[in-house]
């Protein structure tokens, strides 16, 4: 479980980034920051932890040139800016750092692409959490429905009980950015399984058919690339509940990436993996032989999605047999599929025959 | 004769009229609507600008044009300048006259070699509304202006005055206007935008003539500005003599008829360039003629024989005749400088390169190429870069396709220059503008309409060549821009980024801020120059600033070299460091030694210029490491530079220029400055 550091060692952590810098100087060198390289091509299977961790391989960015001499100072700023908020008792969002960056003059970031990363990469080399750093994502997490009950701290101090299913609107449960301990309290549950979906549409109409009620489950919508919340939530309840996870998602190159995220850990977030990524997770569908054996409405792939299939084919998350043939069926098929394409044979379709028969080959109903 | 002969005798010259520019209108520029007030306004203009430079004045001139009725497409065209005025008794001669073959003596570059000048404005005014022009002229010897209606009598065809009267004429300003001429004229005709218009015209007239002030309203109200951008007027073409390589039979015969004449070597000698008395003889000899022959007495054969024996058809002692080249010294460039300022000036964009080669010589005419070609933002990057043509100063705005100056354009791979070409032919794409200006006193043209330049091997090699020199401009430009670029990214990095570093980790940290010398040198690890070339406001004088600094672990030694605008009269002055005179326009100093973390710095001013002349300084380095924003001198490239000073410099003692070719052409020597220089180049210490 993430665990949260004490403030004290979180300034330690962050000044060996900055001592690195000052240093280097001090030799006559160019300052430098050493740090994981944070690539496929540095990921590798823990067998400890059962998931894909950064490997051993290291970058140096130095100050030998203009972009990455700004991105040093600008990773000062950041460490500054933390430091105040920890004394100060204050978090920020990171979209709130990235407009605060408009007054660091030559530290300022060009997007917010860059602060995000930037937090990332101190995350890496401190070995401690964004929570530490007082840093908060903007990006909100999951929905969730189904008969779940968890204990909730409001912002007024108190704990709140809500069930995802007798509690909540059509929208469903809404998941908080922090979902640790201290925030969120697992209470109880009457599911057999979780299924996690990407698309609204798809959990809009299971939730319609009365899904969740009739195969005793609970509903998850990722919203595309999940959160790290959402990642967690799903972690949290299938190792405090023992409950299997199962991901529906489209058919297509993107909804591999999601699912390694959500079952192996993402390349981005690999040093936290151990928190994030759910190794039971089972994969439903679409999958390339879906597209085939249910005559599914296709669109061709693209040429992106060709480069991203051809990636995935040498990702070690995707290494094993199962996946290696599923990428290249799809590569040989040359098509792809949403989710909603099952209405092709009716609004109940997805219900009443392909998930039963999809749960049913994982035993699940 | 009665009334109705009368009437029909009448009928019949108005026919021959109508007729006559019916016929004629293609080569009289009146073929359209549209093209109509373009023609007049460039007749307009064109009578002023040489009337101007005639009488050494900086022209102020203003067009307008206003719709009298949009129905009938009627244009009132009012032209006014402030030149020297046409006296009352020449007014008619000059607007009512067809002033046909009237130069064939006077072998000089001019504007007024298109078709048959105002008269031609007033003939289709008066064909196209029946109304007279009004003429406003005033002397500076006069108290006051005439003011007079010139009309064309169909019958005699001829000009006719009326409503003639004298006038007290204001300036808008109110104040006496001293001299000028004002032309007010209604005509049937159509205002157009874009390539071919009245604006375009006014623009393209504007960039050749630097020394003009244009205004233009235009019919929607819309008021253009083109200023004055040098106070110095082209300079006083002299008339030349014909050259025997060039004389058709036709001139050759009239030549003979006029001639009054009585030796034929006084004849060719008097009446021609290039012939020296032993040649006369020679010709005389070669056609067979005696050197007492009579021109005025000679028969079509002799006159065919002369011919060809200027042709060198006819030999003397089995060799043609040898001839000296014709004096180049007839035409009037417009100038490097001059044509980077009228670009400048139209286009606002940063870079210009020009090119003026020098004077030569096409079948016994004289004549002299020059282009300029601006490049940068404010321009389409994705479209065919425009081309300006002008012959004698005058814009050539129809027929691109078919005029040689373009020909010569396409001809170049401008891709090798920086420029998107397809296949590397044809006109290139590019936020770019390239001007060609040949100045000649014999242009030739495809057709009558005096559009397009019809092809001549010669000016097409020199424009050519001209633009091959241009392009290497616009090539070392773009390099210098890419160099620039990185070497500032470096001087950010280690001036503002590495002290920010410093200070932020030591103020995280709570300890010294360390000394940078040792980072920045790993960091750059290059000898870097930077330049700078500024315009300053309060002395009027170009500031130019080198500085050269050694980020390297070791001592270096350097000669740097700058070029400087010496060609064009700039003077250099505060010149602390001395140097010494490489060649012309390029001057150099030492830098006996540079230590490591240290700077050297040149600084220079340079004056006799104006604003935007000079706004580019290129750097040069002689020495082992390289330097960054300098490019390393190459020794064949100053050797050319040196042979050309020595070509020009003879040149300018055999035509006998004016001007003192011994100051003109100092020899380098040593000038002793601050620094303990005493050794200079070439590694002689």
């Amino acid at each position: 479980m993430a665990r949260v550091n004490d403030p004290e060692l979180t300034k330690t952590r962050l000044h060996t980034v900055v001592e690195e810098m000052y240093d280097r100087i001090v030799k006559g060198e160019p300052p430098t920051m050493t740090l994981p390289v944070r690539t496929k091509n540095n990921i590798g299977f823990d067998r400890k932890l059962g998931v894909y961790k950064y490997g051993k391989k290291r970058s140096t960015r130095d100050a030998t040139s203009l972009g990455s001499a700004k991105n040093l100072l600008r990773a000062l700023h950041v460490v500054e800016f933390i430091e105040e908020m920890i004394e100060a008792g204050k978090s920020s969002t990171l979209r709130e750092m990235y407009y605060i960056s408009e007054g660091w003059g030559l530290g300022k970031f060009g997007s917010q692409n860059e602060s995000n990363n930037l937090a990332e990469d101190l995350e890496v080399v401190t070995s401690c959490l964004r929570e530490d750093f007082k840093l908060r994502p903007e990006e909100d997490g999951a929905r969730m429905i189904g008969n779940i009950t968890v204990n909730e701290l409001n912002r007024r101090g108190q704990w709140m009980t809500i069930n995802a299913r007798d509690d909540v609107g059509d929208s469903g449960y809404g998941v908080p950015y922090n979902v640790e301990i201290e925030k969120i309290e697992l209470k109880e549950h009457d599911v057999n399984f979780l299924m996690a979906i990407e698309t609204g549409g798809m959990f809009d109409r299971l939730i319609e058919n009365g899904f969740d009620e009739d195969y005793k489950c609970g509903l998850i919508h990722l919203k595309g690339q999940p959160a790290r919340s959402t990642r967690r939530i799903i972690k949290r309840m299938n190792e405090e509940w023992d409950l299997p996870v199962v991901v529906f998602l489209d058919g297509d190159p993107w909804s591999f990436r999601i699912f390694a995220s959500i079952a192996y850990g993402a390349i981005k977030t690999a040093h936290i993996s151990e928190y994030l990524a759910t190794p039971s997770a089972t994969y439903l569908g679409i999958t390339a032989d879906d597209i085939l054996a249910y005559d599914l409405p296709a669109d061709e792939l693209s040429k992106k999605d060709i480069e991203a299939l051809n990636a995935e084919l040498s990702d070690p998350r995707f290494a094993d047999g199962w996946w290696q043939d599923q990428i290249n069926m799809m590569l040989e098929v040359g098509k792809k599929a949403e989710q909603q394409s099952l209405a092709k044979y009716g609004l109940d379709f997805v219900t009443d025959t392909y998930l039963p028969e999809k749960l049913g080959e994982m035993g699940l109903a | 004769m009665s009334g109705i002969a009368k009437k029909m005798a009448s009928n019949q010259k108005q026919i021959a009229i109508s007729e006559f520019f019916e016929k004629n209108k293609h080569f009289l520029g009146f073929d359209s609507l549209q093209r109509s007030i373009i023609t007049a306004v460039k007749e307009a203009v064109d009578n002023s600008l040489d009337a101007c430079e005639e009488a050494r004045i900086l022209p102020e001139i203003k067009i307008k044009i206003s719709k009298v009725d949009s129905k009938k497409d009627i244009l009132e065209l009012v032209a006014e300048d402030n030149g020297p005025g046409i006296p009352q008794r020449s007014i008619e001669k000059v607007f009512g006259q067809l002033l046909f073959g009237s130069r064939f003596h006077a072998i000089r570059q001019s504007r007024g070699q298109q078709g048959i000048g105002i008269t031609g404005v007033v003939m289709y005014s008066q064909l196209t509304t029946g109304k007279p022009t009004n003429v406003v002229s005033k002397v500076a010897s006069e108290p006051t202006a005439v003011s007079v209606n010139i009309g064309l009598d169909t019958r005699k065809n001829k000009a006719v005055k009326s409503d003639q009267d004298r006038i007290i004429w204001e300036t808008d300003e109110m104040a006496l206007k001293l001299h000028g001429l004002k032309v007010t004229t209604r005509m049937k005709a159509k205002y157009q935008r874009g390539r071919q218009s009245v604006y375009q015209y006014l623009r393209m007239t504007s960039i050749v003539n630097p020394h003009a002030e244009i205004t233009f309203v235009d019919p929607d109200g819309e008021k253009h500005h083109w200023p004055r951008v040098t106070e110095r007027l082209p300079r006083k073409v002299d008339a030349i003599k014909p050259h025997p390589h060039g004389i058709e039979l036709g001139q050759l015969q009239r030549m003979c008829r006029e001639s009054k004449d009585s030796r034929l070597t006084v004849f060719l000698r008097q009446n021609f360039s290039g012939v020296s008395m032993r040649a006369a003889k020679e010709l005389c000899e070669a056609s067979e003629l005696s050197i007492t022959t009579k021109p005025k007495s000679m028969k079509p054969d002799h006159i065919r024989a002369l011919l060809e024996a200027f042709q060198g058809e006819r030999l003397v002692g089995g060799k043609p005749i040898k001839l000296l080249s014709p004096p180049t010294n007839c035409l009037s460039p417009i100038e490097e400088m001059l044509i980077k300022k009228g670009l400048s000036k139209t286009i606002d964009s940063k870079f210009v390169s020009t090119m003026t080669r020098a004077p030569t010589v096409s079948h016994g005419n004289p004549f002299q190429v020059e282009v300029g070609l601006i490049f940068g933002e404010g321009m389409a990057a994705d479209k065919h870069v425009e081309i300006l043509r002008f012959a004698n100063r005058v814009p050539l705005m129809y027929q691109q396709g078919g005029c040689l100056l373009t020909k010569a354009i396409e001809s170049v791979d401008w891709r090798q220059y920086g420029l998107e070409q397809a296949g590397g032919k044809g006109v290139p794409k590019g936020p770019a503008a390239i001007l060609v200006h040949l100045a000649s006193t014999n242009v030739q043209f495809t057709s009558e309409a005096k559009e397009a330049l019809s092809d001549n091997e010669f000016v097409f090699e020199e424009s050519r060549k001209a633009m091959l020199e241009m392009g290497r401009g616009l090539r070392k430009h773009l390099e210098k821009k890419k160099k620039m670029a990185k070497t500032r990214e470096k001087f950010e990095l280690i001036n503002d980024i590495l002290p920010a570093i410093a200070e932020k980790s030591a103020s995280i940290l709570e300890r010294p801020v360390p000394e940078l010398a040792g980072s920045i040198t790993r960091i750059m690890s290059a000898v870097i120059c930077n330049e700078s070339t500024t315009w300053n406001r309060e002395t009027k004088e170009t500031d130019v600033s080198i500085t050269l600094f050694n980020y390297t672990s070791r001592a270096r030694s350097y000669s740097i070299l700058v070029n400087w605008p010496e060609k064009s009269g700039a003077v250099m002055t505060a010149n602390e460091r001395g140097g010494r005179k490489e060649t012309m326009g390029i001057w150099g100093w030492k830098i006996e030694t540079l230590d490591p973390g240290q700077k050297a710095e040149i600084n220079y001013s340079l004056s006799n210029l104006e604003k935007g002349d000079w706004t580019e300084t290129e750097v040069f380095f002689r020495g082992s490491q390289d330097v960054i924003g300098a490019t390393k001198l190459d020794e064949k490239m100053l050797e050319e530079i040196r042979n050309q000073e020595k070509i020009l410099a003879e040149a300018v003692v055999e035509v006998g220029e004016e001007e003192n070719p011994e100051t003109q052409y100092e020899p380098a020597g040593v000038v002793e400055g601050d620094t303990n220089q005493t050794t200079l180049f070439g590694g002689d210490n």
